[in-house]
């Protein structure tokens, strides 16, 4: 098998850019290559995928939508996920592999926030965005599937289409206060 | 040149000289000056020149309502123009001109337009422009236009970044002032999350221009303290430079942060601007009130100004307007000017108050009461003022106050009239709901204790009141005078726009009576400043001459924006290649290695040819398609939209989206799918497969890939949610590649694994899922577009670029190529394949000759409507082929088809070419066609006309399949 190879693989350089005011205020970083498994309720079977998903290990669980969650993971094989949650989860959901469908960027750091504030009309403030919480959204006219994975991380998922697209406007949003790529 | 700088005083940084341009003259300044408090300084008066009459102006404000000092600031692309020198913070470098003069501010020939002023009354532009009608394009027209506007825009593109934000919060607060301040820290002391916004460089409001007391400290001290702090609070966002300029449903506010318009040039990592929408729980207009002029005689020669202008620039910038000095007001505060002036050493002349019962402290200033002024003597400067009473004061400056206006612009924004209020002889805010509530001077209440009060009560959500200082109260009573009707001298209501007290009543003379009228009638209120100043006037001499109250007349529509917002602002980092995200293929690595010339395809980039050395586009095109039909070529398909379609009822719920039938589609086959609109018309196409009992991939065309998914969703939430069926978009998933021609059998062959591609195994429509080069999990169909024997082959969008340079490799040794969108256009047309020129909002199933695909045994969305007379006529125009009698001539996509021997008119028309294409294979052009009742036309010679090259030609109709018609090379 070959390796995957990131849409982003030109454009994530590692280091240091934008303004230099000591410690950087954003962080940035591809999550790649990583699992991803859209997870639609079948009819009537909400709440029994819900109570499902609520146990599931291995992988997070993140909502997206009505009935909707994405399972994420790192480090397994092509399809590995998606074949194990078909035969888990058949009777309850229908799962459709989006590992290369989707691009995960995680950002983090004391800027955060203000970077994203530049995109999303949702409240990231953590009382009313929690670690865990998901939203679907658009940033720069851009379809974002955005979860808080920490108090000061997010995870930004997009299709992979506009993922370049996406990285550049993220960035020059990052520029006033200094990013680093990891 | 004499300075007009005081010895002491105001909140300037005398340490630090800067340096700036006006007109071209060196001036300096310090930090903390505005560009107005600067020249003022300077002795600078003359700073514009009026719209219509050219009449030399100095400032009249001191904040963000200034009509007359309006300035072309910097230069090249960051000039702007129609800047208000009283907001401008002066930085090392300024560069600002003067605007609407020429050949200088000093001397301007524009202002002859003031000698004919008894022509310019309102109306004019509707009275003189109207005949002859034949002047209106080409003189009255360039002419109206070169006079109209103030200053120029540069040409040049803005060097400079923009920004947009939004923000959150449990109270906004609008305006920094007394009220404001005691709004925000009583919210945050309980906790809420508060941003204070105020359009000012710092924050204070009037605290930061009047001599107040509060808590035994002066008025500025206080509100450091307070602003020190907010500051400390984690839950406080301190916004200055911000000016919230609109009021939006959903308690949202629009507001535009200047985050670097005070310096020469932002750092090469920051907006010049930022646009927020503030999303507000509860909000607090604290925005205060704006002092009124009064319409006299000479009310604009410079030197001429509010009074509250006059001491804002004395006690906030140290800078003295004159050195002799009258006050002219109906109310009380006019008195203040004179007080403080004094107190900074300035002689004021006279206080004239046209009241007869004035009883405010006046300083030891003498008062001139029940006096009015009839004229300010000077043109470019102040030389006196006359008195009705025909006395003269000499004086060099005049300060005028007409009362004050609460500002409650953003409380209308949404459609509410501001209430009269006749004790303060003003407009107060409506009452528009708990959410959004005004306070203080804003809200009419005119008193210092008054507004800390308001502020502490309407910023406290929890309820708990903060203890208020007390402090000094000015007191203000007015008695309304709004224009000297024995004036001798031209008279202002609006500066701005030159309007006079006698266009209101020649307006409702004519006709126009009611206040919107008079506003588009006299342009009172119109340009930059929106009436800020003249509304209120204007109104009440409305009122007069019309014998109505000023109730009854009421204002004219509030809207944002409350100031001028730049382009820039709401542009954001939207521009150029920005404008709308790029979206590139999987392949698009791939395709760039193979020299592709990209087009944009919605927002997709598909690769469009692949030119070799010395080839056009054509020829680029021409020998990609000689390659597919003769070897095997490549082509990726991965825009079109694919839809990952599971569940139960997956079966019905496809039978019911397309017309034709998929619930008995075999597992591992594809079928060629056509979905109609709910009125019948054909909506999209594509090729759908089974890949198990309970899971379809369904393909889009590539345009229509959203708008399907959405009525997807629409009909399964809304006509059908019984449905067990779950569907998602993994377009982005795969990479799709079309591999067509003879020799693609045995290219794919080389790559897929532990599978023969022979008709047994891998018929004609066999789709299945499998796995090439040693694991990749991937998808084949052996589908064609191109009537080629051809595959369609996904592999996750990782792998893409990967294999399609090994499927490259695999078919070397054939001479395979790769080809784009347009060899792929021409072998459709060469097929008479439908695409989205056909498939274009107007055409039924039949008319692309689909008719059969439509099943009779079910239901499906349009199967009604699609059954309507005029849809099933057989006079509409259907697709046809057409090829150029003389076979050297070009066909042209857009020409419209005529009966052999009619002239072209519409109502000859007979229908028009929708795709043309230069076939290889046939040697000549080809081409598509909607003709009326085409089908029964085969063989009939038709002419063809295109009106944009005012070609004709002669072209014979065919049927649309103009290559290989019996299909041997597809089932090859």
């Amino acid at each position: 098998m070959p390796d995957r190879v990131s849409p982003l693989a030109g454009s994530a350089v590692q280091g240091r850019f934008g303004a230099d005011k000591g410690a950087p205020g954003v962080k940035l970083s591809v999550r790649h290559p990583a699992s991803i498994v859209a997870i639609i309720a079948r009819q009537g079977k909400s709440q029994a995928l819900k109570l499902t998903l609520d146990r599931m290990q291995g992988c997070a669980i993140q909502w997206a939508g009505a009935d909707q969650y994405y399972a994420v993971a790192d480090g397994l094989r092509e399809g590995e996920l998606y074949s194990e949650l078909k035969s888990r989860l058949n009777v309850l959901a229908a799962v459709s592999d989006q590992s290369h469908g989707r691009v995960i960027l995680r950002i983090s750091g004391p800027n955060a926030r203000n970077v994203l504030a530049k995109g999303t009309p949702v409240d990231l403030h953590p009382d009313e965005f929690p670690a865990g919480k998901s939203a679907v959204t658009q940033m720069a006219h851009v379809g974002v599937h955005l979860t808080r994975a920490s108090e000061d991380a997010f995870e930004l998922s997009v299709f992979r289409g506009f993922a370049e697209n996406f990285w550049e406007w993220l960035t020059e949003q990052s520029e006033e206060f200094g990013y680093q790529v990891t | 040149m004499t300075s007009f700088r005081l010895a002491k005083g105001g909140l300037i940084d005398r340490a630090t000289e800067l340096s700036f341009r006006f007109d071209g003259k060196g001036f300096t300044g310090h930090p903390g000056d505005t560009l107005a408090s600067a020249l003022i300084s300077n002795g600078v008066h003359l700073m514009g020149r009026s719209f219509k009459y050219h009449r030399p102006r100095g400032v009249i404000s001191a904040g963000s309502s200034e009509p007359n000092a309006l300035v072309e600031l910097r230069e090249g692309g960051r000039k702007e123009a129609n800047t208000r020198a009283t907001v401008v913070e002066l930085y090392d470098g300024l560069v600002a001109r003067s605007q609407n003069r020429w050949p200088s501010l000093d001397f301007d020939i524009g202002a002859i337009n003031a000698l004919a002023s008894s022509m310019f009354v309102a109306g004019f532009y509707y009275k003189t422009f109207m005949w002859p009608k034949s002047f209106w394009e080409k003189i009255y027209e360039p002419l109206i236009r070169r006079a109209a506007g103030l200053g120029h825009a540069s040409r040049e593109p803005d060097p400079d970044k923009y920004e947009k934000s939004y923000a959150h919060c449990d109270l906004l607060v609008i305006g920094s002032g007394p009220t404001g301040l005691m709004a925000a820290v009583a919210a945050a002391r309980g906790g809420a999350r508060v941003i204070l916004a105020d359009e000012g460089a710092a924050l204070g409001g009037s605290l930061l221009n009047e001599n107040e007391e509060i808590g035994g400290v002066s008025g500025l001290t206080w509100a450091q303290g307070i602003i020190a702090e907010l500051g400390s609070l984690p839950n406080v966002t301190l916004m200055p430079r911000t000016t919230v300029f609109g009021w939006y449903d959903g308690n949202i506010f629009g507001a535009v942060e200047r985050v670097n318009d005070h310096v020469l040039e932002p750092s090469l990592y920051e907006p010049r601007q930022r646009y927020w929408r503030i999303i507000a729980r509860r909000a607090v207009l604290a925005a205060g009130a704006e002092e009124r002029p009064i319409a006299f005689g000479g009310n604009d020669v410079p030197g001429v100004m509010l009074a509250s202008a006059m001491r804002t620039f004395a006690n906030r910038y140290g800078a003295a307007s004159g050195k002799s000095i009258a006050v002219f007001t109906n109310n009380d505060s006019g008195y203040r000017t004179a007080r403080d002036m004094t107190a900074h050493g300035v002689r004021v002349e006279v206080i004239i108050d046209s009241r007869a019962d004035a009883k405010a402290d006046a300083g030891g200033v003498p008062v001139l009461r029940g006096r009015k002024i009839v004229n300010v003597k000077g043109g470019k400067g102040v030389a006196g003022v006359e008195l009705d009473d025909h006395t003269h004061v000499p004086c060099d400056t005049l300060a005028m106050s007409g009362g004050w206006s609460p500002i409650v612009n953003l409380a209308c924004h949404q459609g509410a009239k501001p209430r009269w209020d006749a004790a303060i002889a003003g407009f107060v805010p409506p009452d528009v709901g708990p959410a959004f509530t005004a306070a203080g001077s804003a809200a009419g209440k005119m008193l210092l204790s008054e507004c800390l009060a308001d502020g502490a009560a309407k910023g406290a959500l929890d309820g708990k009141l903060p203890q208020v200082a007390t402090c000094r109260d000015e007191a203000f009573a007015i008695t309304p005078l709004w224009w000297v009707r024995e004036s001798t001298g031209k008279a202002f209501v609006d500066y701005q726009n030159d309007v006079t007290p006698k266009d209101m009543p020649l307006a409702a003379r004519e006709g126009y009576s009611d206040i919107e009228l008079v506003k588009r009638y006299t342009t009172a209120g119109m340009a930059t400043d929106q009436g800020k100043l003249g509304n209120v006037n204007a109104i009440a001499i409305l009122a007069e001459a019309t014998g109505k109250t000023i109730e009854q007349v009421s204002t004219t529509t509030f809207r944002p924006y409350y100031t001028p917002v730049s382009f820039g602002a709401f542009t954001g980092p939207f521009t150029g290649h920005h404008f709308q995200p790029v979206r590139k293929t999987p392949l698009h690595e791939w395709a760039d290695e193979e020299g592709a010339v990209f087009v944009e395809s919605g927002l997709w980039m598909r690769s469009s040819w692949f030119p070799r050395e010395g080839e056009d586009w054509l020829a680029a095109a021409t020998r990609e398609v000689i390659t597919a039909r003769e070897r095997v070529a490549i082509c990726d398909v991965s825009t079109l939209g694919k839809i990952d379609v599971q569940g139960a009822d997956a079966g019905a719920f496809l039978d019911r989206l397309y017309c034709n039938t998929f619930s008995t589609l075999a597992i591992g086959k594809a079928r060629y799918g056509l979905m109609l609109r709910e009125d019948g018309i054909v909506f999209d196409d594509g090729t759908t497969s089974r890949l198990a009992e309970d899971h379809y991939l369904m393909t889009t065309t590539t345009a229509n890939a959203a708008r399907v998914m959405s009525h997807m969703e629409f009909c399964h939430q809304a006509l059908w949610p019984d449905l067990d069926v779950q569907y998602i978009s993994v377009t982005e998933q795969w990479a799709q590649m079309a591999v067509a021609g003879p020799r693609s059998r045995a290219t794919l062959q080389k790559i897929v694994d532990g599978i023969e591609l022979d008709d047994a195994t891998f018929p004609y429509l066999a789709a299945k899922e499998l796995t090439v080069l040693g694991g990749i999990p991937a998808r084949l169909f052996r589908i064609s577009f191109s009537g080629e024997h051809a595959y369609e082959l996904a592999v996750p969008a990782d792998y893409g670029s990967m294999a399609a340079r090994a499927i490259m490799q695999a078919g070397s040794e054939f001479g395979i190529a790769p080809y784009g969108v347009e060899a792929l256009s021409i072998m459709r047309v060469e097929k008479g394949h439908v695409a989205g020129s056909e498939l274009n909002g107007t055409t039924t199933a039949a008319d692309l000759g689909l008719g059969k695909m439509m099943s009779a045994k079910k239901d499906y969305i349009g199967r009604m409507m699609a059954q309507r007379e005029g849809l099933t006529d057989e006079n509409r125009q259907c697709v046809v082929g057409i090829l150029p009698v003389d076979k050297s001539d070009r066909l042209r996509a857009g020409s419209h088809l005529l009966k052999r021997n009619d002239p072209p008119s519409m109502a000859n028309d007979q229908g028009y070419v929708t795709a043309t294409a230069w076939s290889p294979a046939l040697d000549r052009w080809v081409g598509l066609a909607l003709l009326a009742n085409g089908r029964r036309r085969h063989g009939e010679i038709v002419k063809i006309f295109d009106g944009l090259r005012n070609i004709h030609m002669y072209g014979e109709i065919c049927e649309p399949m103009h290559y290989d018609r019996e299909n041997l090379k597809l089932h090859a």
